[in-house]
């Protein structure tokens, strides 16, 4: 840590044990620290990363996505209703698949669907106009499902 | 029955900022601690209250890490901001836990040699960290 520390504790050691070699040896563990260290940080680092595929594969269990929260229920049709929406008012800002553009990327949301209703319909000044108007409840719906399938 | 959704994002946000707060304080003493007379009791307190911030820093990353890789399904890495904050968070959390570790092991008991090294490990890591944050308070800025 510091010289003064060092000295300290190499006196107090060195006054219980006269080998200065031994006590050096016991009072600088660095290397042996270091190896600990690299080994620590590099499993956490590839525990975390090795982790990541399994959460992956959890995250699309109803569960964790909190689908049936929402209570609606997801037809094939409903899904098609929703991709025509997306294409015809979302499209041009978050990108034809979703993956951001002018707006951003609306993959895997880590929000509720009925957040994700509300910003539909109220939108953001400045940001994302409102589409109260043109969309109701059922057509917002259709969107809030095919927005949850980009994933 | 199923999780509020927005749980993971509540989590993260709840947890994050541990490790990036104690990260930085833990630099910030180390690094004054460094500077103070060899003679003022107040170096050894420095460096007391640094040993246990980056520890307590180190322990703090995993639940911020767990939190984070449910919130974005398992993505390492991503697009724009998201993409900026992983760049930085990856190898912060790394350095982090090997410096908590190392200090943990080493103690009182570091050469000059190798407090100095660790101290400047500390401080690149604190930037990351800093500079995870930042991208990530950008990710909720602009989602």
């Amino acid at each position: 840590m510091n010289h003064s520390l060092e000295k300290r504790a190499v006196d107090a050691e060195l006054a219980r044990n006269g080998n200065s070699e031994t006590v050096r040896a016991k009072l600088l563990p660095e290397k042996r620290a270091l190896l600990w260290a690299l080994l620590f940080g590099a499993a956490s680092l590839g525990g975390a990363l090795l982790m990541a595929s399994p959460i992956q594969k959890m995250s699309t269990w109803p569960f964790f996505t909190g689908a049936s929260s929402s209570g609606i229920a997801v037809s094939p049709q409903l899904l098609a209703q929703g991709a025509g929406f997306f294409a015809q008012s979302c499209g041009d800002c978050h990108g034809d698949d979703g993956h951001g553009d002018e707006g951003p990327d609306l993959h895997n949301l880590a929000i509720s669907d009925a957040r994700i209703a509300s910003q539909i319909k109220n939108g953001t000044k400045g940001e994302m106009p409102s589409f109260a108007k043109k969309y109701h409840d059922p057509e917002i719906s259709a969107l809030v499902a095919y927005v949850r399938t980009l994933r | 029955m199923s999780i509020d959704p927005t749980l993971w994002p509540k989590l993260h946000g709840a947890s994050t900022h541990f490790p990036v707060a104690l990260a930085m304080a833990a630099a910030l003493f180390e690094g004054l601690g460094a500077l103070w007379p060899n003679s003022s009791p107040r170096k050894a307190q420095l460096h007391a209250a640094g040993y246990f911030t980056i520890i307590l820093g180190a322990l703090g990353t995993f639940p911020a890490v767990l939190s984070g890789l449910f919130m974005t399904k398992g993505r390492v890495l991503g697009h724009d901001a998201e993409l900026f904050h992983h760049l930085f968070v990856w190898p912060a959390f790394a350095l982090l836990v090997g410096l908590g570790v190392w200090r943990a092991l080493v103690g009182e008991k570091a050469s000059p040699r190798g407090f100095s090294i660790y101290l400047t490990v500390l401080l690149i890591t604190a930037g990351l960290m800093a500079g995870a944050g930042y991208w990530g308070g950008e990710l909720i800025l602009n989602s």
